[in-house]
């Protein structure tokens, strides 16, 4: 693998053009460009933020700067895996003719996407000191690491997709019902200390299920996202029958650390993986 | 050994060809349940072994799947043997067919600069050998025009013109000349001539042999995977055409 990473050293030039390619190339045609990737999560987020506080009676101050917190992170997941996904496939005459280390083309497409939830953040920030006026936690230096791990994990599991869709395109399909459904079992739109008391538990389970869900590296970043962006919360669920209050979890560092060495283990099995197939690219008919 | 550029040693090549047309979820479901998978073995190249010295202008003729093109592509590094070892010396440039690698919505410059990358020239070099680059092209006017304004011979131009300033030591061309008009045809030879002054080896796939004649001055000719014969191109052309002609009358 080493050998393989030198070999990457040595295309970075080629990785950097094809990202700016993908930068470039995306919004080529319209006319609002790269607004588009702002405007997206914030009309997202604006039509979550007035169904989760009118309709499901979610009595949070700021609740919209929650749900930004870890949609930002999540878009970065989601866009990033569709569009590796497609990556090798859309390169393969290319793939066939040309000697160049094909992990390239994942990774370029992750690398675009990162920019992209890199100025996301900005406006992010923009948006927390200015509109909802909240004071910048110290824990915020933490951000780089969270960011760091996540594009582990992101391109471990784009490098197992990119290299599984040149052989069965279905892995595409199956990526993106399997993302539609991820996205309700990461705290996007409700909040993890809600899982802590999810219904179906009675209280000794509790711990349990809470250390099942963050198993899943992808929930326990997003909750981490939120912690170190944002001050604790008390979140009040007004329901039809009754009125529920949870009191804000404290972060915990052991189940950070879990979510960190997985997102680790996965970019090795998945740098492996694709390292053992990509010389069959080629070989498509 | 410094004077090889090219070696081959029993190299073999062998696909797994599945008779699915698609290859896909429901295909490896299905075959799950039948008797056995009908997956066939294809001998793509059967132990052939080549020397290619630097400076040579090597010409490969065959009819179609007879191995040509899996033989280029084990030279560009693109595809890996099976068996046998291969032994490149010197920078390869392929040649590539039309338009790959080419981005419709950018312009011909951001194109020359992602297709100049990838045949391994860096930013500054390109930006060195831009001129000369869209001169060659004759694309003057349309460099700052996206690429799918461009008509066919357009692009053939321009990929021609960046592949032929990657200053490569060895040229692969696979069929690349047959597109493109008449005037173009002659630019591309009188580059292949200048290639071979400068002593740079080409290895050209073609199945025009009045084209090979005129360039190559060694052919191999290969079939079903092996090497039929290598040798001067006019003998080898010679015996190639009588060899297909006797297909023909057998086929009538």
């Amino acid at each position: 693998m080493l050998d393989e990473l030198r070999e990457l050293y040595r295309y970075r030039e080629l990785l950097w053009t094809l990202v700016l390619r993908e930068l470039r190339v995306r919004y080529k045609n319209s006319y609002l460009g790269f607004f588009w990737s702002l405007i997206v999560p914030l009309v997202t987020v604006a039509v979550l933020t007035i169904v989760f506080k009118r309709v499901m009676g979610m009595v949070i101050p700021n609740y919209s700067a929650y749900v930004l917190a870890a949609f930002l992170p999540w878009m970065y997941f989601q866009t990033a895996l569709l569009d590796s996904s497609q990556s090798v496939l859309a390169q393969i005459q290319l793939v066939k003719k040309v000697y160049f280390p094909r992990e390239i083309l994942p990774l370029a497409a992750v690398l675009a996407n990162l920019i992209h939830f890199a100025l996301a953040l900005v406006v992010f920030f923009v948006y927390l000191l200015g509109y909802v006026n909240a004071p910048l936690l110290p824990s915020v230096i933490l951000l780089p690491v969270l960011v760091f791990f996540q594009t582990l994990l992101i391109a471990g599991l784009s490098l197992i997709i990119s290299c599984l869709n040149v052989f069965y395109e279905d892995t595409k399909y199956i990526v993106s019902i399997g993302l539609q459904l991820m996205f309700y079992l990461v705290p996007v739109i409700y909040f993890s200390e809600q899982v802590y008391h999810a219904q179906i538990a009675s209280p000794e389970w509790q711990r349990w299920i809470y250390l099942v869900y963050h198993l899943n590296p992808v929930a326990m970043l997003m909750t981490a996202y939120r912690k170190i962006l944002l001050p604790p919360i008390t979140v009040q669920q007004v329901g039809a029958v009754q009125k529920q209050t949870f009191a804000s979890l404290p972060m915990d560092w052991g189940l950070l650390a879990v979510a960190c060495a997985v997102s680790v283990l996965i970019f090795i099995l998945g740098y492996a993986f694709f390292n053992r197939r990509k010389w069959d690219f080629a070989e498509q008919p | 050994m410094r004077d090889i550029a090219i070696l081959l040693e029993h190299v073999s090549k062998s696909y797994r060809l599945s008779h699915q047309p698609y290859s896909s979820l429901k295909g490896i479901l299905l075959s799950m349940f039948r008797y056995r998978r009908r997956i066939e073995v294809h001998q793509a190249l059967s132990d052939v072994s080549l020397s290619i010295q630097h400076g040579e202008t090597v010409g490969l003729i065959g009819v179609n799947g007879s191995g040509k093109s899996t033989l280029l592509a084990i030279v560009a590094r693109v595809i890996r043997p099976s068996t046998g070892t291969v032994q490149v010396n010197g920078r390869v440039a392929p040649l590539l067919q039309l338009g790959v690698g080419f981005h419709p919505d950018l312009t011909g410059l951001e194109n020359v600069y992602f297709n100049g990358i990838i045949l391994g020239l860096t930013r500054q070099q390109i930006t060195e050998r831009l001129p000369s680059i869209v001169r060659f092209a004759e694309l003057e006017e349309f460099i700052d025009t996206p690429v799918r304004a461009y008509s066919s011979g357009m692009v053939l131009r321009l990929g021609f013109a960046i592949a032929v300033h990657t200053d490569p030591e060895i040229i692969l061309m696979d069929e690349v000349l047959a597109v493109g008009d008449e005037a173009f045809q002659h630019k591309c030879l009188r580059k292949i001539q200048e290639f071979q002054r400068e002593g740079r080896t080409i290895l050209i796939v073609s199945h025009d042999m009045n084209q090979v004649r005129q360039v190559a001055t060694r052919t191999i000719w290969l079939h079903q995977g092996r090497i039929m014969a290598d040798g001067a191109t006019d003998e080898v052309v010679s015996r190639y055409l009588a060899f297909a002609e006797e297909m023909e009358k057998q086929a009538l």
